[in-house]
């Protein structure tokens, strides 16, 4: 079967094997082979796209604005910025973008505005649980979600996580995730930092990875 | 005078301050295709593959580069792991690219890269899986103030099957097909849950049916959509037509993630199977379920009625009677 765009080879399959069965399941279990002409004489199969979707559309991931302007921070007033992520997969049935910050916001002289860890007691959020940050005297980095696909602890508009590090090897959370063919999906992502009387004056950097990929 | 006044301030704005507050903006959209590639090899064999990258958005400098991944849970997300590895070998074989080293994309630009993937020989064989990334790279970050930079970074997948006789394992379990909860009312979506595991070595694709049957002989098929299992891992299939549970509609993500929804008046006892396939003259495995649902709502709604005409019925008889 074949189109403009793609050609999809079925595999053939079943040189040996077995099946063993239970109550409820059955395991199957064998050995096949794949294309067995074509791949005895050229030595490989090639499938490109997803066999169960045809569109034109390619996936796609657009970041609204990638400078995340704070201004000058000022002690106990909370800052934050804003851009929205949008994802176009049409031909990709299903996708996920994770986020990933490289450090702390940092200084070149190292000092740090730590990742933050919300309102703290029961208000603890972590790289994977966002709570409610709304104190003033709560301070950090981190971020909050609204719109399209994104993790459901982000309940409103006063819930936040910090940014999983790079540099502490820490896994990138997922920020948005579809298992459903769709169209445009879109959220918007808040940065809020804020810093004590004692964090000392400078020019605090991070730069965070945004991964759009298509499932399998 | 006041007129000119306002024509002024209207043309500083424009000139000045419209382009100062776009020109903060710096966007980032690309796209990649295609979005998977699946590639069934022997070792010593080389391939070229032709990709596409788009920038539709503001000029930017961009880095290819090639990172394995793993199945990072039982929905289709991958988890990119940050060093490479594996056997397959990766290059470009355009003239002015290489992976790892930046180059330059302006507005509404494509860049053909023709990716070789090449197999040495004397590989075991066995399924390994590779992400192409194109990653922008961060503007420079101005001085004096707080600030973040996005990097955007777009992925497409590569499977690679590696096979000197063009054997493949195929070791497929359905780990888990029910539905959530056993007893529902007749106007509930009912969510099905399927989960397949695959126990062998290389990538197996589902085919198949989940049916439906009623007491009262009505029945409804439902198609498996064909997605890839890596090797040992599992996936949640879905079937297709389904219907959407009310938070599938919202923008949340509390919704659990379910195969099929199944949506209609059910009364009495349901049988649901599945048979899934893995290709021509492949082994079939089969699952089986079943689920109740009576019409608590209705009664309810009869025996609440019900009560409130009696109460008025002997409330007008007492009432009579005086």
């Amino acid at each position: 079967m074949d189109s403009s765009r793609f050609k999809i080879e079925s595999a053939n399959i079943e040189i040996a094997g077995g099946n063993k069965s239970s109550t409820s399941y059955k395991l199957a279990d064998t050995v096949g082979q794949l294309a067995a002409g074509q791949y005895s004489s050229s030595g490989y199969v090639v499938k490109a796209g997803f066999q169960y979707l045809h569109s034109i559309i390619p996936f796609r991931f657009s970041i609204s604005d990638i400078n995340i302007d704070f201004g000058t921070l000022v002690p106990s007033t909370p800052s934050t910025a804003t851009t929205n992520l949008t994802v176009y997969f049409g031909g990709a049935g299903q996708y996920q973008v994770t986020a990933v910050e490289e450090g702390p916001l940092k200084t070149q002289s190292s000092n740090a505005i730590p990742d933050t860890s919300c309102d703290g007691g029961a208000n603890t959020c972590n790289e994977s649980l966002a709570k409610v940050w709304s104190s003033a005297s709560a301070y950090g980095f981190g971020y909050g979600m609204s719109g399209n696909d994104i993790p459901a602890d982000f309940i409103d508009g006063t819930y936040f996580r910090p940014f999983p590090a790079r540099t502490v090897a820490e896994s990138p959370a997922t920020v948005m995730t579809n298992i459903n063919v769709g169209k445009n999906r879109s959220s918007t992502v808040t940065f809020k930092t804020n810093i004590s009387s004692i964090q000392p004056a400078g020019s605090y950097q991070t730069v965070i990875n945004f991964v759009a990929t298509p499932s399998y | 005078m006041r007129k000119n006044i306002i024509i002024i301030i209207f043309i500083i704005f424009i000139t000045i301050i419209l382009p100062l507050a776009t020109a903060h903006a710096q966007q980032v959209s690309l796209s990649l295709s295609p979005p998977l590639l699946e590639l069934f090899i022997k070792p010593g064999k080389a391939i070229m593959v032709a990709y596409n990258l788009k920038n539709y958005s503001d000029p930017t400098f961009l880095n290819l580069k090639i990172l394995p991944f793993e199945a990072k849970d039982n929905l289709g997300n991958i988890r990119i792991k940050s060093e490479f590895e594996g056997p397959v070998r990766f290059s470009l074989d355009n003239a002015d690219l290489k992976l790892d080293q930046p180059f330059f994309l302006k507005t509404n630009d494509s860049q053909q890269i023709l990716l070789r993937i090449r197999i040495p020989e004397n590989i075991t064989d066995g399924d390994y899986y590779y992400s192409l990334l194109a990653e922008t790279i961060p503007p420079t970050s101005s001085e004096g103030i707080g600030s973040a930079r996005a990097k955007a970074t777009i992925g497409s997948n590569i499977l690679v099957t590696i096979s000197n006789s063009g054997n493949v394992d195929i070791k497929p379990k359905i780990a888990l097909f029910s539905v959530r909860g056993k007893i529902f009312d007749s106007s509930d979506k009912i969510p099905v849950v399927l989960t397949v595991v695959n126990k062998g070595k290389n990538i197996i694709k589902p085919e198949g049916q989940i049916s439906l049957k009623g007491n009262f002989g009505e029945t409804a098929k439902y198609d498996i959509i064909s997605k890839n299992i890596l090797a040992r891992s599992e996936r949640l299939l879905e079937a297709t037509p389904s219907a959407l549970l009310d938070c599938d509609k919202g923008t949340d993500g509390a919704c659990p993630a379910s195969t099929l929804i199944l949506s209609g008046f059910f009364i009495g006892k349901y049988n649901l199977s599945t048979e899934i396939r893995f290709g021509e003259n492949s082994p079939t495995i089969f699952g089986f379920t079943t689920f109740y649902a009576f019409p608590f709502k209705i009664i309810a709604g009869i025996i609440f009625t019900s009560l409130i005409v009696v109460f008025i019925i002997k409330k007008e008889k007492i009432l009579a009677d005086i």
